[in-house]
């Protein structure tokens, strides 16, 4: 069912040939980039505006029939934040897909937070993983119900797992002075 | 008076003043109470002790060992506190079994402030003493002392059951050595160190200053304003 995993080292920028979805979407008329594969399952990037329409298609198709959202996540890479979907199969164990949403960080005005379409309103269980994901990772999903700080305090200041969040030190957490933080 | 004095009894130290010894007759109830200690002591403390119950309180993994040290195979009853209660109203002891985030902080204080005097704290495994393996963590309170007293330090990640009875026995030891004299004679409640604001997450003694300077801003317009 999935193409055998073939391990391509990081450093060829060798467009790779179209795997069973990304050619699935491209017959949809949705462009999608594939990367290398993430552990032998397909992984493929898609633009920011074409992510609810293909998300959509990919769930509710009976040919990819990937019914299952397993997580939602965010990503903080040197260039951008990438929100990350994984998708799976309840009829078909052997289909997993992971979708990767790109938001350069260049794109981004000062003192915004980088957005996308969430998912929430056809796929419920999204709705925890979003927030978690804008708790953490800071990425704001437009169309989320409820989209409020999952994990951390409500006010909290920051997004914890960003590359550049400076801890906060107080009275509660000053015990330690010489750790890597 | 402008003092207050919480602890009832004699207050001002026991004298009168000038004004009122005529009038006053003072029932010294402590110096009584005082006299009979060395006779009930003993025997209240011998009871107290062997009746902690501890509050139903268990925020991650230490929590398992506290369990299990409730059921047969440890059976903490043997030491008469098998009695886990869920609210702090009935309880006198909290064994803050687990990490302690800033999130949680807030509902702990409040925990701790419900429980009734005389109360105790038992700080069971890393987390609640230093924070443990979350030492560097962006979220982990680095030891429950930094937000209230602790009368015990368990150590271990997480401690045996076996553990956790040893601090039992070090805990009913301090019951037994209090003096309810000595304990009343303190003039305030047991509170917390200090507290935590449970929407932001951060020590609230900052929160507090603002309050004041605004509370202390508004003095002064008023002062100013009414020179006019
Ligand atoms: S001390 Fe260890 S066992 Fe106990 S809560 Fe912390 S990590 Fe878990």
């Amino acid at each position: 069912m999935t193409e055998p995993a073939a391990p391509k080292p990081a450093e060829q920028p060798k467009e790779l040939p179209a795997g069973q979805f990304g050619q699935f979407l491209k017959d949809l008329g949705i462009g999608s980039k594939r990367l290398a594969d993430s552990c032998g399952v397909e992984t493929i990037e898609v633009a920011a505006a074409d992510m609810e329409v293909a998300l959509k298609r990919l769930k509710n198709s009976s040919e990819t029939g990937l019914n299952l959202l397993i997580t939602v996540s965010g990503l903080d890479s040197p260039e951008s934040f990438d929100s990350v979907y994984h998708l799976w199969s309840y009829t078909d164990p052997e289909k997993e897909l992971v979708v990767k949403v790109s938001l350069g960080k260049a794109t981004i005005p000062e003192g915004k937070l980088p957005y996308v379409t969430s998912i929430t309103p056809f796929w419920a269980a999204a709705n925890w993983h979003e927030r978690e994901t804008y708790d953490l990772m800071g990425i704001r999903y437009i169309g989320h119900p409820y989209l409020r700080r999952i994990l951390n305090p409500w006010d909290w200041e920051g997004h914890p797992l960003r590359r550049d969040y400076k801890q906060l030190i107080d009275a509660l957490n000053d015990k330690n002075p010489q750790s890597f933080r | 008076m402008s003092e207050t004095n919480y602890a009832g009894g004699t207050g001002n130290g026991g004298k009168l003043p000038e004004e009122l010894k005529d009038t006053v007759t003072l029932t010294n109830l402590d110096m009584m109470v005082e006299a009979m200690s060395k006779i009930v002591d003993p025997i209240a403390n011998w009871a107290r002790s062997n009746s902690v119950w501890p509050l139903t309180f268990g925020t991650s993994c230490c929590a398992i060992e506290m369990m299990s040290v409730g059921m047969s195979a440890f059976d903490i009853s043997r030491f008469g506190s098998e009695v886990f209660r869920a609210t702090p109203r009935q309880a006198d002891m909290i064994i803050t079994a687990g990490t302690i985030t800033r999130k949680m902080a807030p509902a702990l204080i409040t925990l701790y402030e419900q429980l009734p005097e005389p109360k105790y704290v038992m700080a069971m495994g890393a987390c609640t003493i230093t924070g443990g393996m979350f030492n560097d963590s962006y979220s982990v309170v680095q030891g429950v002392d930094r937000i209230i007293p602790v009368d015990v330090y368990l150590p271990g990640c997480p401690p045996r059951p076996e553990g956790i009875l040893d601090a039992l026995l070090k805990l009913q030891q301090k019951i037994r050595t209090e003096s309810y004299v000595e304990r009343r004679k303190r003039r305030y409640a047991q509170t917390a160190v200090r507290y935590v604001d449970y929407d932001s997450g951060l020590v609230i003694d900052p929160v507090r200053a603002t309050v004041e300077q605004a509370i202390d801003d508004m003095e002064e317009a008023m002062n100013n304003r009414s020179e006019f």
